[in-house]
């Protein structure tokens, strides 16, 4: 992957996408080959990889600001600079005036949008999302999807994302890889060529751009399916 | 709101009355009314009820005596100062030893049995065995307090580490978390409602204990009141000591330990999870 890209992978249940991710997080150890992050080979989890989970997985007993700043806690920063930046992410995802609720507080799609400011916050060299919006309902899931954009465009961050939603993927992805069914192995990469700013789901249901793409997408996903 | 009850302390006493009824008191003190009414009927019905079950006043009228000399007072403070000192010293060992061995899974499943294995011996059931080793002395009665409560705390602080859900701790180790972090920001709130709830149960179990224990290896308190008084056949006396231990549970249970547990599982707001 190269900087700044938004790379999302898509594959048919089960073909491995969220073992793959956990691999590159440092959660599962790998067999073959190599993972590197800046030339660094990984070992085991860390700070330059951020992950948001499926199950939103903040702590239930943390406030939402003290769930977004948990990542600059662990690495040490000073507590003003902390709040600054922790106010900067609660901001960027729309999350202002809830600073002092707790998760059981909010709605399912707000405490994804936590889960991403506390990955955001921590300011890792890449970040790994793992099928982030699975759990909520379709309406939010769009919002969800355009803000995230909206996001990678402001971070400018480096993002893999793992889904088996094909439309999430041709919105959000600039390359998207297809992989086939268990035992997963890559099998094709699909280019989306719409600048990013343009990727509103209004206009881009509309544009052959992304059809074209999208429905190429969906055969070559189908057709693992298919097979079985 | 505050400045109001310090200007009228009467108002303050009148809403405390007022959440005592709502909170279930006019049951209690129904029941209360109730029991106390059949046992003197009880009482007053069958042979010799000095000897056998003295009534409420009769047993009212010998703790007068007691309280006169000072005595109950005493006993009191003995039993609730052993209580006190045992489970919490009990509590602050099974927390951490409940962490450490819910940290590693093979560990864990190895204690568990183990854990289990005390936890079916009672306090009473170790007092024989304690009393071999250390007479009837203080210590005696303190390790049996200590004991009962370090299993079912240990216990339940292992079961709360295991069930934290394991994401929690993935996510903060993609945060750069340390093995100390994680114990100090995951496990140990997550552990926190077990915690409570444990400790709650300990401390059940460690009034038993206590009692039990002054009875067998004591010198004063409540425990050494009753079995003393049975020895010399003063029934109100041992029936005043049980009608303590009930009541004073009860207010200990409902106005400490009750409260801490439902604090905490509504603020981690584990409630509706």
């Amino acid at each position: 992957m190269y900087d700044g890209e938004f790379a999302a992978v898509v594959g048919p249940s089960g073909c491995g996408k969220t073992t793959l991710l956990n691999i590159l997080a440092g959660l599962l150890p790998y067999r073959h080959g190599t993972v590197q992050v800046d030339g660094v080979p990984v070992k085991g989890p860390g700070s330059d990889r951020g992950v948001v989970f499926q199950e939103h997985a903040i702590l239930p007993w943390r406030t939402v600001a003290r769930n977004i700043g948990h990542g600059l806690e662990l690495q040490g920063v000073p507590r003003q600079e902390r709040r600054r930046r922790v106010r900067e992410f609660v901001e960027l995802v729309g999350l202002a005036g809830f600073e002092e609720r707790y998760p059981h507080e909010l709605s399912g799609g707000m405490k994804q949008r936590v889960a991403l400011a506390r990955t955001l916050c921590a300011n890792p060299v890449i970040m790994l999302m793992d099928e982030p919006f699975a759990a909520v309902d379709a309406q939010t899931r769009i919002t969800l999807q355009e803000e995230l954009n909206r996001i990678a465009i402001a971070t400018r961050k480096t993002i893999l994302l793992v889904t088996h939603n094909v439309d999430e993927a041709a919105f959000l992805g600039d390359r998207c890889f297809v992989f086939t069914r268990r035992p997963g192995r890559l099998k094709a990469t699909v280019t989306i060529h719409i600048p990013r700013d343009r990727r509103i789901w209004k206009e881009v249901v509309a544009d052959p751009a992304f059809t074209a793409r999208r429905d190429e997408i969906l055969e070559l996903v189908r057709a693992e399916v298919r097979v079985e | 709101m505050s400045s109001i009850s310090v200007a009228r302390p009467d108002l303050l006493r009148s809403a405390r009355a007022r959440r005592f009824w709502r909170h279930g008191g006019l049951e209690l003190a129904l029941v209360t009314l109730l029991a106390l009414a059949l046992w003197t009927a009880i009482s007053a019905s069958i042979a010799r009820p000095d000897r056998y079950l003295p009534s409420p006043v009769s047993v009212l009228d010998s703790s007068r005596d007691l309280l006169w000399k000072g005595i109950l007072p005493n006993y009191l403070g003995q039993t609730l100062w052993r209580l006190v000192t045992g489970s919490l010293i009990g509590i602050a060992l099974g927390i951490p030893f409940g962490i450490l061995v819910g940290l590693n899974r093979t560990v864990s499943e190895m204690c568990y049995p183990i854990l289990n294995f005390f936890q079916s011996i009672s306090g009473i059931a170790l007092l024989p065995i304690v009393m071999i080793w250390w007479g009837t002395t203080e210590k005696t009665v303190f390790v049996v307090v200590l004991y009962t409560c370090f299993f079912p705390i240990a216990f339940n602080v292992l079961t709360g580490v295991r069930s934290t859900p394991r994401i929690y701790v993935n996510a903060l180790r993609t945060l750069g978390a340390s093995r100390l972090r994680i114990v100090r920001d995951v496990l140990l709130p997550g552990a926190m409602p077990s915690i409570a709830t444990g400790a709650r149960l300990s401390i059940g179990y460690a009034w038993r204990a206590v009692i039990a224990g002054e009875m067998l290896a004591g010198r004063r308190g409540i425990g050494w009141m009753i079995f003393s008084a049975q020895q010399v056949d003063r029934t109100a006396q041992v029936v005043l000591g049980m009608a303590l231990i009930g009541v004073l549970w009860i207010l200990l249970d409902r106005y400490v330990l009750r409260p801490i547990e439902s604090d905490t599982i509504q603020r981690w707001g584990l409630v509706q999870r």
